[in-house]
């Protein structure tokens, strides 16, 4: 696998913030709150400014308000206001911009209480998984997802997907991932034997032997450079 | 109740006929009874090969059509009296086979109590092929050792394993027989054909049996009798195995290795 790919990983996250919620766009008089509230500077503590009870947000000047957070250790790295128009303020100041309503939190837990808590729904990946052997003449295509086969592919059968192609036994077919587009989609075999490789409609006939390395061998196969590479797969 | 078995190749000429005539043969020899239906409707040849063509007055499509009784068309084999033949019809195309009449043939032949029912597939995909393959409960893919062979029956497993009845109804799978026929092992040994383990390892079916390359096959097709009768021939002692692993005994594979040729016959030419 090449250093790009293992550089980082996304995840999924959720940080607690404290929000601000401005009653005045009047800076004098937030200076004046901030240093009542604040009046010893802490280790800097993120917060959401909430511009959702401001009858004026429009006259906010963050430009000045900002560096005056900062000095009372109020670390402002988000806005939040229901209209979407704000996202642009937002993006003018760095900040991240959330839209939620700010009623969602202020409202008491009490209808969690009557109706147990659900696990969020889990989403839906659009992964076709097949157990049996594909044959000669046969045609699997996984729409807007991933193609997992447990069986063998033998020659002259044909693998399709919008996603990633995932073989494990001997790809002897067809296999053309990516098929939408996805030049992100790879092609991984337990056994690389297969006759056509396809990945965004780049694709290659595989008339010559393979190199010792990859032919019958554990492999995938992604896009370079618009240039289909195969590479042995493990150790 | 009758088991429907398939006799199928996807190509033509690797020995689906002579394999249904002798694999019915051999399970009515077993005691069992038995019938072959040509489904091969237009080009029949079950009939010369179990040596009852000038007996034939109707036939599977008669059936279909109700245009006859089962027990007008159906011919009593000269060497087993547990075996029938239902022959195909010479004049008809496979487009008069429906699905509903095979269904209901295949049902009355099982209320007569046959134990099993032998279909014998014509070549191809088409639908005298589909017909044959549709209500089986089990296979026999007919391979030559030889990679267009193989690929047709490759071909034919999908089918059988996306069209036929069990599989459309999502029932369980029909059960796969490897039959390998047409074998000369010392073909093999020079590279010139495919080994066993080749066939086994791109189709992976159960090998059921293994039938060597023999003038026999010819003979025997020319005499209307089928391979199996042909006692002491290399061809019926590996019909007899099929047939006996078919139901269940433990035989090892034979007819694997070429003959040893001697130093004599080396130096003389055989």
């Amino acid at each position: 696998m090449s250093p790009t790919a293992t550089a980082f990983d996304i995840k999924s996250a959720s940080l607690d913030l404290l929000a601000l919620l401005l009653k005045t766009a009047d800076a004098d008089t937030l200076n004046a709150a901030l240093e009542a509230r604040f009046a010893v500077t802490e280790s800097p503590e993120p917060f959401v400014l909430d511009l959702e009870a401001l009858p004026e947000p429009e006259a906010l000047d963050l430009g000045r308000l900002l560096p005056m957070f900062a000095r009372r250790g109020v670390r402002v790295v988000a806005l939040r206001h229901p209209d979407e128009a704000f996202a642009a303020l937002a993006r003018r100041y760095g900040l991240a911009f959330a839209p939620a309503s700010s009623a969602r939190l202020a409202e008491p837990a009490a209808p969690a209480a009557v109706e147990p808590p659900r696990a969020p729904e889990p989403p839906v990946a659009n992964t076709l998984i097949v157990d049996k052997p594909v044959r000669a003449g046969q045609q699997i295509y996984a729409r807007g997802g991933d193609l997992v086969v447990l069986s063998m592919v033998s020659a002259g059968a044909e693998l399709i997907a919008d996603g990633s192609i995932h073989v494990y036994s001997h790809l002897r077919g067809r296999a053309l991932a990516g098929a939408r587009g996805n030049t992100a989609a790879r092609i991984f075999t337990l056994a690389m034997e297969a006759e056509l490789l396809s990945i965004a409609g780049v694709y290659r006939t595989i008339e010559q032997a393979l190199p010792a390395s990859i032919a019958g061998r554990p492999t995938q196969v992604y896009l370079e450079n618009e240039r289909l590479v195969m590479s042995a797969l493990g150790d | 109740m009758a088991r429907i078995i398939v006799v199928t190749s996807g190509k033509g000429g690797v020995g689906k006929t002579t394999t249904s005539a002798s694999f019915a043969s051999g399970l009515a020899l077993r005691g069992h009874k038995t019938v072959v239906i040509d489904f091969d409707v237009g080009l029949r040849n079950l009939d010369l090969i179990m040596g009852c063509e000038r007996r034939v007055v109707y036939d599977l499509i008669n059936v279909v059509n109700q245009e006859a009784s089962l027990n007008q068309a159906l011919i009593k084999d000269k060497h087993c009296d547990n075996l029938f033949v239902l022959p195909a019809s010479q004049t008809r195309d496979k487009d008069a086979l429906t699905e509903d009449g095979v269904e209901r043939v295949l049902k009355d032949l099982a209320d007569m109590g046959f134990d099993y029912i032998v279909c014998d597939s014509p070549a191809g995909i088409e639908k005298g092929a589909l017909m044959a393959l549709h209500f089986a409960d089990e296979a026999l893919i007919v391979t030559n050792p030889e990679v267009s062979s193989v690929r047709d029956s490759d071909r034919i497993l999908g089918i059988l394993a996306s069209k036929s009845r069990r599989a459309v109804n999502g029932a369980e799978p029909v059960k796969e027989h490897l039959l390998i026929t047409r074998y000369a092992p010392g073909r093999v040994d020079k590279g010139e054909m495919l080994s066993v383990d080749d066939v086994k390892e791109i189709l992976r079916v159960p090998l059921l049996g293994v039938v060597p390359e023999s003038q026999t096959v010819l003979q025997a097709s020319n005499a209307g009798t089928p391979a199996i009768h042909m006692n002491g021939s290399d061809v019926s002692e590996a019909y007899k195995d099929v047939v006996a692993r078919f139901l269940g005994e433990d035989r090892p594979m034979r007819f694997l290795d070429a003959p040893k040729v001697g130093l004599l016959k080396r130096l003389f030419g055989g």
